[in-house]
């Protein structure tokens, strides 16, 4: 039999200032706050790598497209529902507010011309993203997860199957078609329960929420939101593939991951909406 | 055993000094293993020892941190150099728990792959050699409808091996093939194992510590111990070893085995 060389044990790490309780008491905070940056950080930087490679396979796109579609209904379709609820009850809210701020100083007209600006600027693609990071971007982190939990990544790869193609790629497409799609019936969705608050609470007609609608409405308004949207697909998808794909072992793993992908995606839509609002007004 | 003439001089897979380390904990030290083509050999050792993470080293999904790994004479990976496409091509696994995609259907799993490679296959063609592949794994082929989640353990294990042999491969993995099942289904996969070898001519490596599995199935036995091969022989110099952690492992001894 060999001999078994044993590991040498590591030198004592010498004390520190920074180790006593004291310390630890005022940097803690500090410190779990920095590590959470690095992790979403790291995050994002594998998210650009990952949208790099999975760019490079769009011209595969038309060969995956029986699992494009299916990931397209499962995206869009179903997650129609929620959205419905979301919106409607989020514009009449919004147009509500809006009534109870501009009593006595502003006409009921202007009530839908702000209504339609924060609803096409800003609540419909932000809340359609943030909605479809819940909902969509949670399941893939965990569908990505346990399929690298059940080694059927590991699998994919024995088989010379690539599976950026077959799981990102299709997954990617349907972000990038189904988001614009989803925020722009979102939007009517959320006009429409400001309409419905308008003419059932507020006593204003049809005819002077309309009006206001059209008023001092730019069409980059409506740009500014699809192109939110765009960008926000391509986040959630991002953030939820890359979590699941880096999920640690277990349940525990598979559901921090989720929690990961969420959290993540939710954080930068919020910066990324900032910043196209920067760029365009 | 399984009676198939091997060549000791025509090496299939070459183990040099290989090391592995997850974060602190040294997993592989130094293992070296030369593997001859044709034959069937069982790596035995203890639960977490490091027999998987040879598997995966030999098919690519890890790369080693020192040594090298050869794979029909080609180097495929050493701690600088890491290029897994074309023996991907030679090699199939059998994983742990099977590792069927859960979202496809029996025959889907095995026609997968089949249709990605084979572009140039017919449809029909494809599910010619999908009921053949359940065919040589004893499943009916009224079994392809089947969700991986309506089969049995045994069952997954057999669609697995299915999927594994489809795309012809020169050298099959099998890890633990044989962990949680019954002794009866245990010994039908055993003789797949050695079936396989037979008809198709494939190269084994099986992972395992389920003794009764490792003397039917095997040639040769290597047992894996602290992150070394510490014995290396046919199924009786293994029985017949003096060796005190290769008698204490084949025996099941919990306290080293006195001279």
């Amino acid at each position: 039999m060999e001999e078994t060389k044993t590991v040498p044990e590591e030198a004592p790490k010498r004390a520190s200032a920074l180790d006593s309780p004291a310390a630890l008491v005022v940097l803690g905070p500090w410190l779990r706050l920095g590590a959470k940056a690095k992790n979403l950080l790291k995050e994002s930087c594998l998210a650009m790598a990952l949208l790099g490679r999975v760019l490079i396979r769009v011209p595969y796109i038309m060969r995956n497209r029986e699992l494009t579609l299916v990931q397209t209904i499962s995206i869009g379709v179903s997650s129609l529902p929620l959205l419905v609820v979301t919106s409607i009850f989020t514009g009449a809210v919004a147009t509500f507010q809006c009534a109870y701020q501009f009593r006595n100083f502003v006409p009921d007209k202007f009530i839908g011309t702000a209504a339609c600006k924060m609803i096409l600027i800003e609540l419909g693609p932000v809340l359609t993203g943030l909605v479809l990071a819940g909902r969509v971007g949670s399941a893939l982190a965990a569908e990505i997860g346990s399929m690298k939990e059940k080694e059927e990544l590991d699998a994919m790869e024995v088989l010379n199957l690539d599976s950026l193609r077959y799981l990102a790629l299709p997954r990617f497409a349907a972000f990038i078609v189904m988001m614009p799609a989803l925020t722009l019936i979102s939007d009517l969705l959320a006009l429409f329960g400001g309409w419905l608050v308008s003419v059932l609470s507020l006593n204003m007609t049809t005819y002077t929420y309309t009006s206001g609608l059209q008023l001092y409405f730019q069409t980059k308004d409506l740009y500014s939101g699809m192109l939110k949207s765009f960008i926000f697909g391509i986040i959630i998808c991002l953030m939820g593939y890359v979590s699941g794909r880096n999920a640690g072992a277990g349940a525990r793993g598979v559901g921090l991951a989720v929690m990961r992908s969420v959290v993540s995606a939710c954080v930068l839509i919020l910066i990324f909406d900032f910043v196209v609002a920067l760029c365009f007004f | 055993m399984p009676g198939v003439k091997i060549d000791e001089n025509d090496i299939m897979i070459e183990l040099h000094g290989l090391r592995k380390a997850f974060g602190p904990q040294q997993v592989l030290r130094d293992v070296t293993l030369d593997i001859r083509r044709g034959e069937t050999i069982t790596i035995i050792g203890q639960s977490g020892g490091g027999k998987s993470v040879i598997l995966k080293h030999m098919i690519g999904l890890l790369q080693p941190d020192g040594g090298e790994v050869r794979v029909d004479g080609e180097t495929i990976s050493t701690p600088t150099f890491f290029d897994t496409k074309l023996i991907r091509k030679k090699m199939g696994m059998l994983f742990q728990n099977g590792a069927l995609f859960d979202s496809m259907n029996a025959g889907e799993n095995i026609a997968f792959a089949l249709r990605e490679h084979n572009r140039s296959m017919t449809e029909e063609e494809i599910q010619a050699e999908v009921t053949e592949k359940l065919q040589m794994i004893h499943l009916k082929p009224e079994f392809r409808t089947k969700m991986p989640s309506e089969l049995s353990g045994g069952m997954r294990k057999r669609l697995a091996l299915a999927r594994a042999i489809a795309l012809k491969p020169q050298i099959l993995l099998y890890d633990e093939p044989t962990t949680g099942l019954d002794p009866v289904t245990s010994d039908v996969i055993n003789d797949l194992i050695i079936d396989m070898q037979q008809k198709l001519g494939v190269t084994s490596v099986v992972v395992t510590h389920d003794m009764a599995s490792a003397y039917k199935v095997s040639d040769r036995i290597a047992m894996l111990y602290e992150g070394r091969i510490i014995a290396c022989g046919t199924v009786d110099e293994i029985r017949n070893t003096n060796n005190p952690y290769v008698k204490q492992f084949i025996t099941g001894q919990r306290k080293l085995p006195t001279a």
